[in-house]
């Protein structure tokens, strides 16, 4: 039963708020953590992989849902009819 | 010749699995576990203690046929096949269902057969057992949608593997030559003889590889396939095909352009997916993209890439299919919508699968990051900027959806009241092999370096790259909890390419019935004109004749035809299951003859 209390416990409003400092914490420390050769742009850029994830993801989950109800998704019995 | 095989230098893995397969039905119970298990260790060991070299050649008619080509890429390719193979078969060894362990012995015995090939007849030959014996495992599901998908996952093989067939032919003919090499193809269409032969092989191994417009069979019979089958169907058809591109087409500067549209397309479908499992599948889509791209840049550190990601994600995936599978097997459904809090009675499922989820979003310390940023880096040091973002734009869509979605909304979301417990302890037991090597290799990758095909000059875990990859997860999690309500699942299915065959199977019936009718009405009365009636009437000569001549001593003969032809009557079942069974079979009745010939 100890794992699931471990779960618990992560699931509490107080492991949220450390999760939210940690987000802070990263784009901190972004200014201070030294980089390899630069590659492209971005590398330049401090706390740009903290935009880009997030940015990422809306576009992911807001353009494929747009598409999908362009006429992608459909009825489970589509192919039945 | 048989000699060759069983000497002690080279043991073909493929023999202990596709000979090993013949006698899984003489045990029972422990003891047939026992074996399988013993066989698809055996398997490993062989690729163990395999020096380099050539082995298994074979004279058959005027080819040469290479069963064993031993180097490095191919080694390391048979060790994570057969690792995979033991896995897989102490997740299913539960199963009652002889004709399931014999598929996947075919199956993964085909596999490797590809693995070790030297020449494309060879190759084409293991091709073809690796089609015909994974749709059994859809097939065996046994639910009507299973039959369906299943031929259609096998009617794409079969078209696929003419294809191939067609190109070799084709490089034969050109070249006289089978042995398997380099063919590169170059720009978008073939421009000469040479070009046509490596585009239809290159056709041929992209069907395998479930390249977006030929990958509609990988979503479509995965999830139709049974909780043990779609296990190993994950790992095996795929990275088959990834490696065989590699050997024959690295450095296609259009497989590029291919892999990252497979690396996004397989995220969109994602998103839009309910079925845990396919959404999964849609994902395998998306990870082999990153490595049909990284077999395009062609690179050393390309290739290197694309091999350890191989590897890697046929652990991770193989975890991830079997912590569905264990939802589906002990919920009931792999549905989003009818899943959902879940954590209470299977958390320790619930851990292997985002073991598998954190390795395939590329998290430090799990194999995929020591995996995927080789090629992804490889993008980065050839300076193409718009692939590197694509592919980074892929891995925060691989987290959102394998590392936060699917374990989000089995295992907590809303609560549905399930009572499911946690699987089988052989099935979990192989869950915790594969979370510990997802875990193992991420740390210890060092051990997977060494393996792959060219020396690697590549430091994973520098502070810049753990902390570039913790940005983007992390704040993609951010994305994730505050759009939760817009990703809710919503009870549906996606279109796909598959949607002309099946639409396009309609079609055509409608436009073939007119045609059937007359050749119903018309065309049979002819048959019955003009060839019926006569043989009718030289058969009556023939059995007056016959009655009149024969003797009773040929009676007998008379009864064991009668005999015989009762037997055949059941192989004439008209049903294609058995018949894909008889051809396996006589693709091992070929094998045999052609090592035992002198």
């Amino acid at each position: 039963m100890k794992l699931l209390d471990i779960i618990e416990v992560l699931r509490t409003k107080a492991a949220k708020r450390i999760a939210y400092g940690a987000l802070i914490l990263l784009i901190v420390v972004d200014f201070i953590i030294p980089r390899h050769e630069v590659h492209f742009f971005g590398d330049n850029i401090r706390g740009f992989w903290s935009l880009f994830g997030f940015i990422a993801c809306v576009l992911i989950i807001i353009i494929s849902k747009w598409i999908g109800h362009l006429g992608l998704m459909q009825d489970e019995s589509y192919y039945d009819e | 010749m048989m000699s060759e095989i069983f000497n002690i230098q080279f043991l073909h893995p493929s023999a202990f699995y596709l000979l090993g397969g013949l006698f899984i039905p003489l045990f029972k119970g422990k003891i047939k576990q026992g074996y399988m298990l013993f066989v698809s260790l055996m398997a490993f060991f062989a690729v163990v203690v395999m020096p380099h070299g050539t082995y298994g050649v074979y004279e058959f008619l005027s080819w040469k046929l290479t069963f064993g080509d031993v180097d490095k890429l191919s080694k390391v390719f048979a060790y994570i096949f057969t690792i995979m193979g033991v896995i897989g078969i102490i997740y299913s060894i539960h199963v009652k269902n002889d004709g399931e362990h014999f598929a996947v012995f075919y199956y993964v015995g085909g596999s490797l057969g590809v693995t070790f090939a030297g020449d494309f007849l060879t190759l084409f030959l293991f091709w073809e057992v690796m089609a015909f014996s994974s749709v059994f495992l859809v097939w065996f599901r046994k639910s009507p949608s299973s039959v369906d998908s299943g031929f259609r996952y096998l009617l794409w093989h079969v078209a696929g593997g003419l294809i191939l067939l067609a190109g070799i032919i084709l490089q034969y003919s050109i070249s006289g030559d089978l042995s398997i090499q380099y063919l590169p193809f170059h720009g978008w269409w073939p421009t000469d003889l040479q070009s046509l032969a490596s585009f239809l092989i290159v056709i041929g191994f992209i069907v395998n590889a479930a390249v977006p417009p030929f990958g509609a069979w990988l979503p479509d019979a995965y999830p139709a396939a049974t909780v043990t089958g779609a296990v190993f169907m994950s790992a095996f058809t795929t990275k088959t095909a990834v490696y065989a591109l590699i050997r024959i087409c690295a450095g296609s500067e259009m497989l590029i352009i291919m892999g990252v549209i497979m690396a996004i397309y397989g995220v969109v479908y994602a998103v839009l997916e309910n079925d845990a499992r396919r959404l999964l599948a849609y994902h395998i889509i998306s990870q082999v993209g990153y490595m049909v791209a990284g077999v395009g840049l062609g690179t050393q550190m390309a290739i290197n890439g694309v091999v350890a990601h191989a590897f890697c994600h046929i652990l991770y995936k193989s975890l991830l299919f079997m912590g569905t599978g264990s939802v589906l097997y002990m919920a009931g459904t792999a549905k989003l919508t009818e899943l959902g809090g879940l954590y209470k009675t299977m958390p320790r499922t619930m851990i292997y699968t985002i073991i598998g989820g954190l390795s395939i979003s590329a998290f430090p310390f799990f194999s995929g990051f020591v995996s995927k940023s080789i090629t992804v880096a490889a993008f980065g040091e050839a300076h193409l900027t718009w692939a590197f973002m694509a592919l980074m734009l892929a891995s925060a869509g691989t987290f959102l959806h394998t590392g936060l979605k699917v374990p989000y909304f089995i295992w907590f979301g809303k609560d549905r009241g399930l009572k499911a417990k946690e699987p089988p302890w052989n099935m979990e037991l192989a869950m915790i092999i594969g979370s510990l090597f997802c875990v193992g290799l991420g740390v210890f990758y060092k051990s997977l370096y060494a393996l792959l095909p060219y020396p690697v000059h590549f430091e994973p875990y520098t502070a810049y790259h753990i902390w570039e990859t913790l940005q983007v997860l992390f704040f993609t999690q951010l994305g994730f909890f505050l759009l939760l309500k817009k990703l809710w699942c919503e009870d549906t299915i996606s279109l796909d390419t598959d949607w002309f065959l099946r639409k396009g199977a309609d079609a055509f019936l409608r436009f073939t019935k007119p045609l059937a009718n007359i050749e119903y009405n018309f065309i049979g009365e002819i048959y019955e004109y003009i060839i019926q009636k006569p043989v009718m009437g030289v058969a009556k000569i023939f059995k007056m004749v016959d009655t009149v001549i024969v003797d009773g001593s040929l009676n007998g003969l008379g009864k064991l035809t009668l005999a015989c032809s009762r037997k055949m009557q059941n192989v004439q079942s008209g049903q294609i299951q058995h018949y894909a069974m008889v051809m396996v079979a006589g693709f091992i009745v070929l094998i045999v003859i052609i090592m035992v010939l002198p």
